[in-house]
């Protein structure tokens, strides 16, 4: 399989993406709703290349183009270029705040202003939903259709699938989904709306508030996990250190009190 | 008193599982011998379309006259409700046989007279009889009507003639005979020869090789699927319906072959649920057809299982993208999906899947049964066999059409459809759905002939058939904004350029249309519009802004009209014109003062009335009903 990037032959195996190859050589294409670790979606667009099967040019997204056989691939042509400008200058008036929108928006000379905006605090990259199937609870989805689709929870209320992880604000590329841990409750919030409210499990050692108080099994059963054991919900992390902290203590070094659990900390 | 003698009835002959080829062809010889085709019977068009115009009613009216009337000697006439005859602006249908008389526009009314003068006595009621527009004299029988005389109806031969609801009916008419050859006679690779040799072309717009994609797909491992596209969306377009709610049993018989070629068991009817009828008649076709051993398990007792079910859509124009059609089959949400795969190699589940358009596997039977080499005798070169149309918008004649492929436009708009109503010319025709193009007809296409490779030339496709037909007081900007505007709303929303390309093309055109544009407005629809059909990652998304490419290619200076001189030629967007009444033209002859509902004209008899343009909506009221052509589009 030979295959040519921007001119030059590079090393590729056979099913590898347009996209992989790319960034083993170090060339850059930009890209928006792709991470590594999810299943491409192709759905940003962004990442669109030039590339020349045959006797066939045609334009494929990176992110899920499995390279098969010889193949010529041009990723920074004038006709992508301005293709990567406009589709920025129409993504722009969702978020304009965003950082990464203006960035590329200055690597391709894109006029962030040129469409009136309609603040939607959201690129539609779906990353969240992506995220949410593979590791959460399942909870947000791509509702709607056409230019009414959004991230949302079924039906738009409060989820109770939701284990609150936050991997959603974690990947989220323009930062508009928040967790808050308050009045003994995690709420994740997507764009200014509860996503879910859950309650926070009460440590029975020292009466603060930790994780959210969920079920894992589902979540683990999804990772094809089942047999991890459920963690401890009844004690915060730390109490759980300090305590088997106190019984190896108790069992090696019985003639020592140890010092309460303050103190410990400050040491 | 002599006796009312019944007539002959398929209906007598009993349901039985057939558990052979040949017992298949004794059943056929039974019901035809208990079937006269020369007793009296009473057809009346039960298609979606003439079931909205009141055929239910005429068929309960005449059930009664028939019942009331008395038959001392005579054979009761038997009345037969069929799937759509096709000219549907002239519904409901009624055909009188053996004498083959056609009434239109039937009413319940009208019941008792066809049954005491025309079934009783043999007269015609001239009434109810069609009139080409330009004849003196009605045409009687339904196939002298120019509408139905200049077409070829292979794949619409049976509907109008059969009962969709009763599959003896089709057998009597010659259904399942492929399906007996094919397992009797040939073997699954000589079927996919023969559908090869055809060179039959898939039907649903794509008008990729049919025999080259079973082909690819026999080849797979695993499990394989047949499905067939029954999401039709186009709007105008009713091709499909129509194939499945007037002769079923053609689809099935299609299905079960591609079956038997690619050696699959399993096949899924995606049909839309907002053809209701069309389901129930499915529902009851794969029903009948399991009964008597045609589908289903051991089928005519070969060992070949083919099992049928039928899948219905949740109203996304999208789905009738394969991919997307498949992810709903799948119980997902219908959206495309991103992957670099045909889906003869991964499709539905993952597993081969065949997806043909309805058009498509009704096509397979006569195929199977004539032969490729005869199919391909039909049509053209590069495009075999015949299409059906479903001609609609500013034609003489509104229905389904079927015709050689490489008919030309004007055999089409004028010598089927009967050309423009009202005296006006011929604008354009839209061919394709909403991702086809607006062909301009007095400029030089009117004599291209219609097929796949000709129709992509002059920069519209082929579709699924839908044929809008398009007048003088057509505004083509408004035509680009409708069909955009339908992608808007059946985009999935996934992909950034279908999702904000085509909104920001629906403004720029919608403020053309209210007399806002600007300069710079036809080159920004497009770089956007190139951008989405290069960008976008389904077929809707990159053929969305063909109706935009193919306007502004013929009709750059209508464009230019509305957004420099702030006009619409066509007398279309109401912010861009206004009507003046030709002083010299009137005759004042007041029909317009009569018609307008603003009471904007004013004017004595017989002399030029005027409009008070602070009272006109712009109804094109008088526009339309002055006899003298002196109301003018300023």
């Amino acid at each position: 399989m030979k295959i040519v990037l921007n001119g030059k032959e590079v090393a590729a195996k056979e099913g590898q993406t347009i996209l992989e190859v790319a960034r083993a050589n170090g060339v850059n294409i930009p890209t928006l709703c792709y991470v590594p670790a999810l299943d491409a979606a192709a759905m940003c667009r962004l990442c669109t290349v030039e590339l020349t099967e045959g006797r066939r040019t045609k334009l494929v997204t990176s992110c899920n183009y499995p390279l098969r056989r010889d193949a010529e691939i041009q990723t920074d042509t004038d006709a992508l270029r301005n293709g990567r400008r406009l589709l920025i200058e129409l993504l722009a008036p969702r978020c304009p705040d965003s950082v990464k929108l203006q960035e590329l928006a200055a690597e391709y000379g894109a006029n962030l202003k040129r469409f009136p905006e309609s603040n939607q605090d959201c690129v539609m990259c779906g990353l969240c939903a992506r995220v949410c199937e593979r590791v959460g609870g399942r909870t947000l989805t791509l509702s709607g259709r056409g230019v009414e689709i959004h991230v949302d929870t079924a039906f738009g209320r409060p989820s109770e699938l939701c284990i609150g992880c936050g991997a959603c604000a974690q990947i989220c590329p323009v930062n508009k989904i928040q967790v808050v841990d308050e009045d003994g409750f995690r709420r994740v919030i997507v764009r200014g709306q509860e996503a879910s409210r859950i309650p926070l499990n009460k440590c029975t050692s020292c009466g603060k508030f930790f994780g959210p108080v969920i079920s894992l099994s589902q979540v683990m059963a999804n990772l094809g996990e089942e047999k991890v054991p459920p963690p401890n919900q009844s004690v915060c992390p730390e109490c759980s250190r300090h305590n088997l902290a106190i019984r190896m203590a108790q069992r090696h070094f019985e003639q020592y009190e140890l010092a309460p659990h303050e103190t410990v900390e400050e040491v | 008193m002599a006796q009312a003698i019944s007539p002959a009835n398929i209906d007598n002959i009993p349901t039985i599982k057939i558990s052979s080829p040949r017992d298949l062809e004794e059943y056929r010889q039974a019901l035809l011998a208990a079937s006269d085709p020369n007793a009296p019977r009473i057809v009346v068009c039960c298609g979606t379309g003439c079931q909205a115009t009141g055929s239910v009613e005429v068929v309960e009216a005449l059930k009664a006259a028939v019942e009331e009337a008395g038959w001392e000697g005579k054979v009761i006439p038997s009345l037969k409700k069929t799937g759509c005859h096709g000219f549907c602006s002239r519904g409901p249908l009624v055909i009188i046989e053996p004498m083959d008389l056609f009434y239109q526009r039937v009413k319940g009314s009208d019941a008792a007279e066809i049954v005491n003068l025309t079934l009783m006595k043999g007269e015609v009621i001239k009434r109810l009889q069609y009139k080409p527009a330009d004849a003196k004299e009605p045409v009687a029988k339904s196939h002298d009507i120019p509408y139905y005389a200049k077409q070829t109806r292979i794949v619409l031969e049976n509907i109008g003639k059969i009962d969709p609801f009763e599959i003896k009916d089709a057998l009597v008419h010659g259904a399942y005979k492929s399906l007996a050859k094919a397992l009797t006679e040939m073997s699954p690779a000589q079927v996919i020869e023969e559908v090869s040799i055809s060179k039959l072309r898939g039907r649903g717009g794509g008008g990729f090789p049919t025999g080259l994609k079973w082909e690819s797909c026999a080849k797979q491992a695993g499990t394989r699927y047949v499905i067939c596209n029954a999401d039709e969306g186009d709007p105008g377009a009713f091709m499909d319906r129509s194939l499945l709610e007037g002769d079923p049993h053609r689809v099935l018989e299609g299905m079960a072959l591609t079956g038997y070629a690619l050696g699959s068991h399993r096949g899924y009817v995606y049909c839309r649920a907002e053809y209701p009828l069309a389901v129930r008649t499915l529902t009851n076709a794969i029903r009948q057809a399991e009964e008597l051993g045609l589908l289903g398990e051991n089928i005519l007792g070969t060992g070949f299982d083919f099992k049928l079910t039928i899948s219905t859509g949740a109203g996304a124009f999208v789905c009738g993208e394969s991919s997307a059609l498949m992810s709903s089959l799948e119980g997902k949400v219908g959206r495309p999906r991103p992957k670099y795969i045909r889906s003869v190699e991964k499709g539905f589940r993952d597993s081969p899947s065949n997806l043909n358009n309805v058009e498509t596997f009704a096509n397979v039977p006569m195929i199977v049964e004539k032969g490729g080499e005869w199919y391909k005798s039909i049509g053209t070169e590069r495009s075999t066999g015949t299409k059906v149309f479903a001609l609609t918008g500013n034609v003489y004649n509104i229905g389904l059409v079927e015709v050689p492929m490489g008919t030309s436009l004007r055999e089409i708009v004028y010598g089927i459809g009967g050309g423009i109503p009202n005296k006006k010319e011929l604008k354009a025709v839209q061919t394709g759905g909403p991702s086809g193009g607006c062909i301009p007809i007095p400029k030089k296409f009117l004599d291209i002939n219609v097929g796949f490779g000709k129709l992509a030339e002059v920069g519209s496709m082929m579709g699924s058939g839908g044929m809008i037909v398009m007048d003088e007081d057509t505004c083509m900007v408004e035509v680009a904004r409708y069909f955009i505007n339908f992608l808007v709303e059946e985009s999935c929303g996934q992909c950034t350029p279908c999702r904000e390309g085509l909104i920001r093309m629906v403004e720029i055109l919608t403020r053309i249309t209210k007399g806002q544009g600007r300069e710079g407005d036809i080159e920004a629809l497009q770089e956007i519009g190139e951008f989405t059909n290069n960008f976008s990652l389904c077929g809707l998304g990159t053929s969305a802004a063909n109706p935009v490419f193919s306007t502004i290619k013929y009709f750059r200076e209508e464009y230019e009209a509305h957004i420099y001189d702030k006009k619409c030629p066509a007398g279309v967007c109401k912010p861009l014109f206004h009507y003046e009444i030709d002083a010299e033209a009137c005759t004042g002859c007041g029909l317009c003062r009569m018609k307008c509902p603003a009471k904007a004209i004013a004017g004595e008899k017989k002399k030029p009335h005027a409009i008070d343009q602070s009272l006109c909506i712009k109804c094109m009221e008088c526009y339309r009903n002055c006899k003298f052509k002196s109301i003018r589009i300023l």
